[in-house]
């Protein structure tokens, strides 16, 4: 089906004569200021873009365990980013999504951003397709809907704890809606006593 | 394998030569869509110099990340746009701690009006539109901001959002009818 629904056509003439232009002197402002090399302002930037910059993390690996050194970190105190790339996250058949956690070691996690590794280059880039964008506590976002299903990564270091303990759990709807994520720890004594086996917190 | 972590802001420095180019091809991208991404932000915005704002950080950001741009994996205008997304998103959710009151009404509002009466009306009538936009789910907007704000095919929509033409003109006849349940009521 290609027409356009009668009922919305009215708001679709509407939204079609909709525009918007930024002043004349706006474009060579703006020429002027990538002349000059300027760099991005940061503007609407998060915290987690400014946690990034200030936390830096090395991961190494070697021979399957990881080696963590933790340099400069601010507020959070603990925190560092880890970013996992590529895996399907969103159903769409392919190993092209990767997550980027900010999370203090073993505990809190602060961001977690879902996204599709458009350039190719293992790691999260300005340009890459952002699925999910989340603050500290897992939340469904958008509607939910039909054809839901969950998707599992388990185990890795998703929080810059050490081990390779750490589940990713993320529920969407193939091929590219991702409603919500979370990581879990898996290791001894990160289940409540008294739950039953498969209520890992969700952090 | 390392993981590569996101670089922190390197320190403001002139460009050197060999980026002149890059600044030459993005100043050719502004002219070639820098019209587009802004509309395409004000859809989203309430205020005209916060749409300039934005659309200056997607210039600014897409030179200091000219080098990870590779043609081969799309066209500049998606990569733009995908940008322009991530701007967007940035500042949503800085916006929602610090909410700002827009000074500026429909002042970049393009409309060959016959009167200043008409086009009164078509600013009342595209602020309640935006407004009614506003009650919205991100991906709802996202997809009718993305459509209508400026002259781009459901090939080309769904290139940014990552979705077939098919799947994209869904989401916006879905999008649309959530509209118009907002819009009457």
């Amino acid at each position: 089906m290609t027409e356009m629904p009668d009922g919305l056509r009215d708001l679709d003439r509407k939204l079609r004569s909709v525009r918007f232009g930024p002043r004349a002197s706006f474009g060579p402002e703006l020429l002027g200021r990538l002349r000059r090399g300027d760099q991005p302002s940061g503007r609407g930037r998060s915290d987690f873009r400014r946690h990034l910059a200030a936390a830096a993390i090395a991961i190494l690996t070697a021979g399957g365990a990881l080696a963590l050194a933790n340099v400069g970190t601010r507020t959070p105190a603990d925190a560092v980013t880890v970013d996992r790339c590529c895996y399907d996250l969103d159903g769409g058949g392919d190993a092209d999504d990767g997550v980027l956690i900010l999370a203090e070691r073993d505990d809190r996690v602060h961001r977690l951003r879902v996204y599709e590794d458009l350039d190719g280059s293992q790691s999260f880039t300005p340009a890459d397709l952002v699925r999910l964008d989340r603050g500290a506590k897992p939340a469904v976002h958008g509607l939910a809907g039909e054809g839901i299903v969950t998707i599992g990564q388990c185990c890795l270091d998703f929080d810059g704890g050490g081990p390779d303990d750490d589940g990713l759990l993320v529920i969407g709807v193939p091929p590219d809606r991702v409603l919500m994520a979370a990581i879990y720890e898996t290791g001894a004594g990160a289940r409540p006593r008294g739950s039953p086996p498969a209520a890992w917190p969700l952090r | 394998m390392p993981r590569q972590m996101l670089d922190p802001r390197p320190a403001e420095r002139p460009l050197e030569t060999s980026e002149k180019s890059a600044e030459g091809i993005c100043r050719g991208w502004y002219e070639a869509y820098g019209g587009p991404l802004y509309s395409y932000l004000r859809f989203h915005l309430s205020s005209p110099d916060m749409a300039e704002d934005l659309t200056a950080e997607v210039f600014l950001r897409a030179l200091k990340a000219f080098s990870r741009f590779d043609p081969a994996l799309g066209s500049p205008r998606a990569w733009l746009f995908r940008i322009a997304q991530n701007v967007l998103r940035d500042h949503q959710r800085q916006a929602r701690r610090r909410p700002m009151v827009p000074l500026a009404g429909m002042r970049d509002l393009e409309y060959e009006a016959p009167s200043p009466e008409e086009r009164l009306l078509w600013e009342e009538e595209v602020a309640s539109l935006l407004a009614a936009m506003g009650e919205l789910s991100p991906g709802d907007r996202e997809v009718i901001g993305l459509c209508y704000s400026c002259e781009i095919s459901m090939t080309d929509a769904g290139e940014i959002l990552g979705l077939s033409a098919a799947a994209t003109r869904t989401r916006l006849w879905r999008a649309l009818g959530r509209l118009r349940k907002v819009l009457v009521r």
